[in-house]
């Protein structure tokens, strides 16, 4: 679930918010979770934010954290909840295309769920009423 | 009159109801401190993160107050125990006062002022923040991961300050002995080693691990009455940390009580 109403935790890491699903749910040791994490951050040349805190993060750095998050769990079936809404400075869907794409290995499934008026930004033009 | 009784009746029944909230909460708590699958990794995490906060970073602040507060007590009883002719009792009056009473006493009084408070005011803006939704989102069980590491952090912080001012205060009760009594260190040690009854480790054990236990769970469940609203994150400071003095003297006056049986 990527959503703005399922937030990073806020006294938490960047990198201690993805890791802590795979420490939770798989008893995952502390180091081998922060490589574990460290190594998807590369993927997005982000390894410098995983000890930035949720208000010190750009809204695609935020998206990004949550966007692990998310795969972090076993079977991953991703949802898009508003994207939009997350990283409101994109004009199109290539950022969020192309996020997905890099960690494509890590998810079974995807849906995005969003306004009918934002169709145009995902280049739909028969998009399903929401 | 009949508002006055009717007034009286409502507080009481909302402090019963309070009383019970928290019973039930405690119970509840302790219920998972014994399970073992509550220890994941990433709940001793937290749990290191939470001892270091509450018990390593207050140190140098507890210490230099643990000497201030510590010699203030030992020079005012030492010098009572000489102006009524107790010297004998000198050894028995420390320990049962200083390390039985005052040294959880003041202990828990400064955790409960500076982490209590923190806790409480965490907990209410992860709620108000939905970040407990989150949480519950990712089918993390809040009460393992971040109740019971707190929990367990009060009473573990509780208990290792407070022999820390025990240690500081009879040490420096050994410099007083020495100006009033004119008592040697080596004689000093002896009385104090003679008068050390596993009893009074008991109570203070006991004692430690009960103020510990409540200090925590009373903020942490006041945190969570917050609505999703951010004016009531005071209130729930405010409401939480009333709670916790209130049982600070509750559990103060009942152990007093027990002790006295």
């Amino acid at each position: 679930m990527i959503s703005l109403d399922a937030p990073l935790i806020s006294n938490l890491d960047a990198w201690i918010n993805v890791a802590l699903i795979k420490q939770y749910h798989e008893n995952l040791p502390n180091k081998k979770a922060k490589s574990l994490v460290l190594h998807f951050l590369e993927r997005y040349g982000m390894e410098h934010i995983a000890d930035k805190r949720n208000a010190a993060l750009t809204n695609k750095e935020r998206f990004i954290v949550m966007l692990l998050r998310a795969v972090m769990v076993r079977n991953a079936l991703i949802v898009l909840d508003r994207p939009f809404m997350i990283i409101p400075d994109i004009q199109d869907d290539r950022f969020i295309y192309d996020s997905l794409q890099l960690i494509s290995d890590s998810f079974k499934e995807c849906h995005i769920f969003d306004y009918k008026w934002f169709e145009d930004r995902y280049g739909i033009m028969n998009a399903e009423k929401n | 009159m009949t508002e006055f009784i009717e007034k009286i009746g409502k507080a009481s029944m909302n402090a019963t109801a309070t009383f019970r909230d928290i019973l039930f909460f405690a119970f509840t708590i302790l219920a998972r401190i014994f399970q073992k699958k509550t220890y994941n990794s990433a709940m001793k995490m937290v749990l290191v993160n939470q001892i270091y906060f509450t018990s390593v970073q207050i140190l140098p602040l507890f210490t230099v107050l643990s000497i201030i507060l510590g010699s203030l007590l030992i020079g005012i009883v030492l010098q009572i125990i000489k102006n009524l002719g107790l010297a004998e009792y000198l050894g028995r009056i420390l320990m049962g006062l200083v390390v039985t009473e005052i040294s959880p006493f003041v202990t828990v009084l400064l955790v409960a002022l500076r982490s209590s408070s923190a806790m409480n005011a965490e907990i209410a803006v992860m709620k108000v923040n939905k970040e407990l939704r989150t949480l519950d989102t990712y089918n993390i069980d809040v009460i393992d991961y971040l109740f019971v590491p707190r929990i367990i952090n009060g009473v573990v912080s509780v208990l290792l300050l407070s022999a820390l001012f025990s240690i500081l205060a009879l040490t420096s009760g050994m410099i007083f002995s020495k100006l009033i009594f004119g008592m040697s260190f080596d004689v000093y040690t002896n009385v104090l080693l003679k008068s050390a009854d596993i009893y009074d480790i008991d109570i203070y054990l006991i004692k430690c691990c009960i103020f510990g236990f409540f200090i925590t769970l009373i903020p942490i469940r006041s945190g969570l009455s917050a609505s999703d609203d951010l004016t009531s994150i005071p209130i729930a400071v405010l409401q939480g940390m009333v709670k916790v003095f209130i049982a600070i003297i509750f559990i103060e006056v009942l152990s007093l009580i027990l002790i006295s049986l």
